[in-house]
């Protein structure tokens, strides 16, 4: 049950998440990260309230969307932007990682697979090994309605749904994979329709509601754990920003853009909190400079670290 | 094939008894199962019906369902699930009934398997063996038959083990399946029924260390896999011609035993490098240029390649048998290269 501790939790990671990235994007200014960056702004409430209904040892194959996926997973900040600025306070210790290859075992953060839809199997296999070892973990596999379109999900899915794996598929549906929008390369609108074709439960969301997001997931899990099998989480969500920074978004009608950032899931989410009674707006503003404290902490812890010389290159190919 | 390996380890003692290269593999795979609960099967067909060419024979009425897994045609998810299982505490065995399949789960091969645990800061190990039934045998066409062996060079991050007899392949995989990197295991379809020396004891056999199948003085062959057999072949009929050849048979690529290499050319100054593969972008081409890297000036005549045939194999049983180099093919160059 969603309790009023769990929605401030909710709403503080959300912003934690946002403001995380709104500092990340200032480094991304100053020339400081190295690659690029999918901003993941518009789908915070997908990727945080699911990542709040599961355990620290439950596994997560998130993807390149943003970060909200894994700081609520438990992953450190300055892990996360050490590994965008390439130094040794990365997850990786200077190997450099983003919007890719950030990884954390105490957390279960397993990493990801740049090629697109690597997860939907890893993350099968991984499902495949909670139940070989009798636990009641769950492995949660995040990817777009791009990578929704990858054969890997049919291997995955149908071994999910024939073993009836403790496995739960989060598709951000944004309606864009880079240019390509959904509708131009997909017969279905829901791809949770699909679910029904692999024994799995299907359900589509709005991905932009995290109450809704949490309570779904938790259900999710509930089955995974208790042997009731696997399950699609079709969330739907806007993409506020271009598919990386720096993407001209020529292929997207200014109006459509104005309206995903009118959903902003954050405000929003702060808005329901002020109605519904759980928080007064003093009480969030203290949050949130809190927040902002702990954000700016691990910028500035980041930011000591170094970058690495030559002889990292080899280091930790073999075991 | 159940030609008899002339290949045996030398023990002095009782005799040792005779198994195939498809038992050994075998009892390779059920006593790690014992030894370490972490280990599982899992593969088309592995279960109850023991796999395609009866490599999992046994497996599943001894460890179960849920250690020995029939999966679905899904290469993807047999490569990429395995890893996920090597990812959260587990060692798998993957089978691919045929080593072709490679294809069919490329990215997951070289993408997830090989590099996982790098580009992801060195945090996870990936201890899972594929293994890999190779090589032209019984007609299976030109989809089925193939030696990918040299797809996986530049696969960093993986092993490559062949072994060329039954005592190799269960010494080789038993430290493959304790390795804790992925590693690719090809075993050649032809040799299944081939007896060897395999001991009752348990022993393992380390990655990467080469073995002299035969000691020469004259001309170095350097084979892998079933090319040893034809190889020892080509060797006793130039040592009726007065030359004494070496085989050097490196047990695999990765981990590449480039000192033993080194050493034998360095004493037999002739090498003829053999593969089943063809030889553009065969492996040989690699050995070749460490050689001429490491011990060019101990040369005393030119690198020699004897290699497969560079055409899709044919599905005639007929055709097959002119891909894959012979013993006559191998004596020849070893004349020439002696001569030169
Ligand atoms: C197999 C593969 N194909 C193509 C790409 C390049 N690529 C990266 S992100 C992307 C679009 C992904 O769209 P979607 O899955 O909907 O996620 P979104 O970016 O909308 O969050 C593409 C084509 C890739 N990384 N991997
Ligand atoms: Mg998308």
């Amino acid at each position: 049950m969603l309790t009023p501790e769990t929605k401030i939790a909710i709403y503080r990671m959300m912003y934690l998440a946002q403001q995380w990235e709104m500092q990340l994007l200032r480094f991304l200014d100053d020339g400081q990260v190295s690659g690029f960056y999918h901003a993941g702004r518009g789908h915070e409430a997908l990727e945080v309230a699911s990542m709040m209904a599961v355990r620290t040892d439950d596994y997560l194959l998130y993807d390149h969307r943003g970060c909200a996926h894994m700081i609520a997973k438990g992953m450190s900040m300055v892990e996360l932007y050490g590994d965008f600025l390439g130094n040794d306070k990365g997850s990786t210790t200077g190997l450099g990682a983003g919007i890719v290859h950030i990884a954390d075992p105490a957390h279960g953060v397993l990493g990801q697979s740049g090629t697109l839809g690597g997860g939907h199997v890893l993350a099968a296999g991984a499902a495949l090994s909670i139940k070989i070892r009798k636990t009641d973990q769950v492995a949660v596999n995040f990817f777009g309605d791009g990578a929704a379109n990858r054969g890997t999900f049919h291997e995955g899915a149908n071994v999910a749904g024939a073993w009836k794996l403790p496995m739960i598929y989060i598709l951000q549906n944004n309606g864009w994979a880079i240019s390509t929008p959904q509708a131009r390369v997909t017969a279905v609108e829901h791809f949770s329709e699909r679910a029904a074709g692999y024994g799995m439960v299907g359900v589509t969301i709005d991905g932009m509601d995290p109450w809704l997001v949490y309570e779904t997931m938790a259900e999710a899990v509930e089955r995974a754990r208790t042997g009731g099998g696997a399950t699609l989480i079709e969330g739907m969500v806007n993409r506020q920003r271009g598919h990386y920074e720096g993407d001209p978004m020529t292929y997207r009608p200014d109006e459509e853009i104005a309206a995903a950032k009118a959903l902003d899931p954050v405000p929003a989410t702060r808005q329901r909190l002020v109605d519904e009674g759980v928080l007064d707006d003093g009480a969030l503003t203290e949050l949130e400079t809190e927040v902002l404290a702990e954000v700016q902490a691990a910028a500035a812890e980041a930011q000591t670290g170094t970058l690495p010389g030559r002889e990292r290159l080899d280091q930790g190919v073999y075991a | 094939m159940s030609t008899t390996s002339p290949v045996a380890p030398a023990t002095g003692q009782a005799p040792v008894r005779r198994i195939s290269y498809s038992r050994a593999i075998n009892e390779a795979m059920a006593e790690e199962m014992e030894r370490d609960e972490r280990v599982f099967v899992m593969g088309q067909d592995v279960g109850a019906f023991g796999g395609v060419f009866g490599l999992t024979r046994n497996l599943y009425k001894r460890f179960g369902a849920d250690r020995v897994i029939d999966t679905p045609i899904s290469e993807t998810f047999l490569v990429g699930g395995g890893v996920g299982a090597a990812l959260t505490g587990l060692r798998p065995i993957v089978e691919l009934q045929y080593a072709d399949f490679l294809w069919n789960a490329g990215d997951e091969v070289i993408g997830k398997m090989s590099k996982w645990r790098y580009m992801h800061g060195s945090l996870f190990t990936v201890p899972m063996v594929l293994r890999l039934p190779e090589g032209a045998a019984g007609g299976a066409g030109p989809e089925h038959s193939t030696c990918p062996e040299a797809a996986l060079l530049p696969a960093t991050g993986t092993y490559i083990v062949i072994p060329s007899t039954p005592y190799d392949a269960k010494g080789l995989l038993k430290s493959a399946i304790r390795d804790d990197n992925p590693v690719a295991f090809f075993e050649h379809k032809g040799m299944y029924g081939l007896k060897g020396e395999v001991p009752e004891e348990e022993y393992t056999i380390p990655l990467g260390q080469a073995d002299i199948k035969r000691a020469g003085s004259d001309v170095t062959v350097i084979a892998w896999g079933r090319l040893v057999h034809r190889a020892l072949e080509a060797a006793e009929l130039a040592a009726a011609e007065g030359i004494d050849v070496e085989v050097l048979d490196p047990r695999g690529l990765r981990p590449l035993d480039v000192e033993a290499i080194t050493r034998t050319i360095e004493k037999t100054g002739r090498v003829v490098i053999t593969h089943e593969a063809g030889r553009t972008g065969g492996a040989g081409a690699e050995i070749a240029a460490i050689i001429a890297e490491t011990c060019l000036t101990s040369l005393e005549a030119p690198i020699r390649r004897v290699c497969g045939i560079e055409t899709p194999i044919p599905q005639s049983l007929h055709l097959e048998q002119f891909i894959i180099p012979t013993a006559d093919d191998l004596f020849q160059a070893i004349k020439e290269t002696a001569a030169f």
